[in-house]
């Protein structure tokens, strides 16, 4: 099927994403470090709103920025470093 | 070729958005000297007079230099990803931020066309999105460093974030809501005859504070509070990394300015009799733009230097309990004045 350029370009950008999506909510669970957790979160967030706006949705993706990676990213960033105890440096074993 | 097959090209709006990443890096940079050397001025001392001329113009180049020739040092108990990261997502923002902002327009006639990398239909919702990712960044910043200092200061950030995102977000729906628009173009075309800072006198009060508390200068500037906490979350950055944050900071206060003409201030507009005459209507909407924009960046530098610092619990309290009602008040007020408008002058 002959494809024009602009829907190879959105093909790899699906691609792209959504492998993106995959591997950072493997990230999620198999991270030790839980604020690495956290943020492996946010970057899984970020890349479903790209899905969204690659479907054409343009508003709801910028609003999961807005709310998940803006308001709640944050807030579970902030719950996680309050129940460590210390920084990773105090444990931390060359 | 028709000039509006030129203006939506795509490879015309990337070499746009380019060459204004590149401008506003220029800006940033003679936002830094202007700090500087207004600083000096409020505070009667010299300033920076030595490189550059009397003025000390170059002052600016010299510190980059110094900046790139500096030993880029990791420390040891970092976390290497997110420390090497970090910069780069604050600066990203800015530069995220730099497409969808109009920096002017050419008026040719009736048609007006913004200089700006892209058009969106919802460019202000875009615009608060990608601005919110820089806290991430201080974040990861501060935890990567392995800091306790760089830690407190992004917990001061992410608190003040919070707590000033929700009336920016509600200051701008209230524009929004009365120029019938999320793009800011059409934001800007909207207050052609009457200024918004008119209309809503609360908004732009509560915008103008929060924009100062979301870019982090002081009166707002707990997270890199110099007396408490070294150098905030920078504390264990040295050279072009820290430059890197430095100037992703300056980039957004260039960029807040910009915002605050666009949504409250007029923007680019002009009266029909000046934009009539072709040069004139090409030139000079940019630089009326320009012009308020460095009128709102000194006026933003001279509070810097005029008013001590908050504690961090009253910016907080401040945030939750004034500005947020008030800003919820404006809106109520702007959707009650279009109603009016409707009434009055028929849909």
């Amino acid at each position: 099927m002959p494809m024009d350029i602009a829907g190879i370009g959105e093909l790899i950008m699906f691609a792209v994403v959504s492998i993106l999506t995959i591997v950072f909510s493997i990230c999620v669970v198999a991270a030790k470090d839980i604020v690495r957790a956290a943020l492996s979160l946010v970057v899984t967030l970020v890349s479903v709103a790209g899905i969204y706006v690659l479907l054409n949705a343009q508003f709801i993706g910028l609003v999961q920025i807005l709310v998940y990676v803006g308001g709640i990213g944050v807030l579970i960033l902030f719950a996680v470093m309050l129940t460590t105890q210390e920084l990773k440096g105090g444990s931390d074993v060359e | 070729m028709n000039i509006v097959d030129i203006v939506y090209n795509p490879w015309f709006s990337g070499i746009v958005g380019l060459l204004l990443i590149g401008i506003v890096f220029v800006c940033a940079i003679l936002a830094v000297w202007l700090e500087r050397k207004f600083g000096a001025d409020i505070q009667s001392r010299i300033g920076p007079n030595r490189v550059g001329g009397r003025y000390g113009i170059l002052q600016g180049v010299a510190d980059a230099i110094k900046l790139f020739t500096k030993e880029d040092l990791i420390p040891a108990k970092a976390d290497r990803l997110l420390f090497v990261l970090a910069p780069i997502i604050v600066l990203g923002s800015g530069f995220m931020m730099i497409v969808a902002i109009p920096f002017g327009a050419i008026v040719i006639g009736d048609n007006v066309y913004p200089i700006a990398a892209t058009q969106m239909d919802i460019s202000v919702i875009y615009l608060e999105a990608v601005s919110a990712l820089s806290v991430l960044g201080i974040f990861m910043a501060a935890y990567g460093s392995n800091n306790k200092y760089s830690m407190i200061a992004a917990f001061r950030n992410m608190a003040r974030m919070i707590g000033y995102e929700v009336p920016l977000g509600v200051c701008i729906i209230g524009v929004a809501v009365m120029a019938q628009s999320l793009d800011i173009v059409v934001i800007a075309k909207a207050q052609s005859p009457l200024w918004f800072v008119f209309l809503q006198p609360i908004g732009f009060v509560v915008f103008f504070i929060s924009i100062l508390a979301d870019m982090g200068r002081l009166p707002f500037d707990q997270n890199e509070a110099e007396e408490e906490l070294v150098a905030g979350w920078g504390t264990e950055y040295s050279g072009l990394r820290w430059g890197l944050g430095l100037f992703g900071e300056y980039i957004h206060m260039v960029l807040g300015a910009c915002l605050m003409v666009l949504l409250y201030l007029g923007g680019w507009n002009l009266p029909r009799f000046i934009t009539d005459i072709f040069v004139l209507g090409s030139l000079m909407p940019i630089f009326w733009f320009v012009g308020k924009v460095t009128i709102i960046v000194f006026i933003i530098i001279m509070i810097r230097w005029a008013l001590p610092r908050y504690r961090i619990d009253q910016v907080v309290n401040l945030g939750w309990k004034v500005l947020f009602p008030l800003s919820i008040l404006n809106l109520i007020w702007a959707v009650a004045l279009s109603l009016a408008f409707d009434m009055i002058f028929g849909a």
